[in-house]
């Protein structure tokens, strides 16, 4: 317990931040995908940290992370299928080029 | 495992630089398949800091979900992008981050950059009624890996960074604990999953069963004919070509005319 709580939700903020930006300035939807996962990272490292210094005693937490890695595999999965479909359609996979509904 | 302060130090720091390190290299890199390679890393020293958190089973989870089956997915799909390698967008106008992230990837040679100028220019002639800008533009959505709102997005990433940063530096202090956690978590863990969060892991359960459906059925091919994705499954070769010349002769004891095969010769051999 030599590194203080706030050292490790700092760390997680700074994910967070770069996660934001990933997903607002990228254009191609893998970038996107990437950058999701990066949040959902921070959030998991945010929850970790918060099970070490407050309640180690509740394993809880650990369980909401699980369940975190688990939804954010299969929105990866659902992702890149959509992607793939789109891309099979349009040939492209820049999230700008798709404007309208029906193609 | 007990470790003094200046080892948990040296740890912590390390997986800290590694994790953020790798973040900002993943969203800022030109080169796609670079990208995947910096949020594997980014992903491994999130890993190290549950390890160090003393969340063993979270951390062996995110380096096997994430770095083994997310990232294989995503290097997958990476090599569906046009670019991948980024030699196209790595001479732009690029940031010091940028620039030092996608260090010593090669350049396309300017001659091949100028006929795609060039070709781009004739294959859009609608584009030519709005002149040199249009054409400008159009060349920039096609080549640029980031939104032209990147500025913006970096200022409103560090805005919340700092705000982020500030509050947790701000606020007084949570209530820490002095507990230490029971080193064979796996076995807290599974009971609690399967008694009283069973409900929990059921509906992760069928979300994964739906989700894999659900991809499934996306990245089928379509019904009907028209759809371009079917071609590739049912298109037939309706006139093959003909043999031209065959170099081998045809088997047999004479190249005449084949002998007759009959029953009786086949049992008399043996």
């Amino acid at each position: 317990m030599a590194i203080p709580l706030t050292a490790y939700l700092i760390v997680a903020a700074i994910l967070f931040a770069i996660g934001v930006y990933s997903v607002i300035a990228q254009r191609t939807a893998v970038m996107i995908l990437m950058g999701i996962e990066l949040l959902l990272n921070a959030i998991g490292l945010n929850l970790i940290a918060f099970w070490r210094y407050v309640r180690p005693d509740d394993y809880s937490a650990q369980i909401f992370t699980i369940i975190i890695v688990t939804i954010g595999a299969v929105e990866m999965g659902v992702g890149l299928a959509i992607m793939m479909l789109l891309y099979r359609n349009r040939q492209t996979v820049q999230v700008d080029k798709f404007e309208d509904l029906k193609g | 495992m007990i470790l003094d302060a200046i080892t948990q130090w040296i740890a912590f720091t390390a997986f800290a630089l590694i994790a953020i390190g790798g973040a900002l290299g993943m969203t800022t890199t030109m080169s796609m398949f670079r990208s995947g390679i910096f949020l594997m890393a980014s992903f491994i020293g999130v890993a190290g800091l549950f390890i160090l958190l003393s969340a063993d089973l979270i951390g062996l989870l995110q380096v096997m979900m994430y770095v083994g089956g997310m990232l294989v997915m995503i290097l997958f799909m990476v090599l569906f992008m046009n670019d991948p390698g980024g030699s196209m967008m790595a001479g732009m106008d690029m940031s010091p981050v940028e620039n030092f992230f996608s260090r010593g990837i090669k350049l396309m040679d300017t001659e091949n950059g100028a006929g795609h100028e060039e070709h781009s220019g004739h294959s859009s002639p609608n584009d030519n009624a709005n002149g040199e800008s249009g054409k400008e533009h159009g060349m920039e959505m096609d080549m640029s890996m980031t939104t032209p709102v990147k500025k913006h997005a970096a200022v409103l990433a560090i805005v919340v960074g700092c705000v982020l940063v500030a509050l947790l530096l701000l606020r007084p202090s949570w209530p820490i604990s002095v507990l230490t956690p029971n080193p064979a978590s796996a076995e807290q863990i599974g009971t609690l999953l399967m008694g009283k969060y069973m409900m929990a892991f059921e509906g992760a359960g069928l979300l994964i069963l739906t989700g894999i459906f659900g991809a499934v059925l996306l990245a089928r091919p379509g019904k009907f004919p028209g759809d371009a994705s079917r071609e590739a499954h049912v298109s037939v070769d309706e006139d093959p070509a003909p043999i031209a010349d065959d170099p081998l002769k045809p088997l047999g004891p004479k190249s005449g005319e084949p002998r007759e095969i009959s029953v009786t010769d086949i049992h008399r051999d043996r």
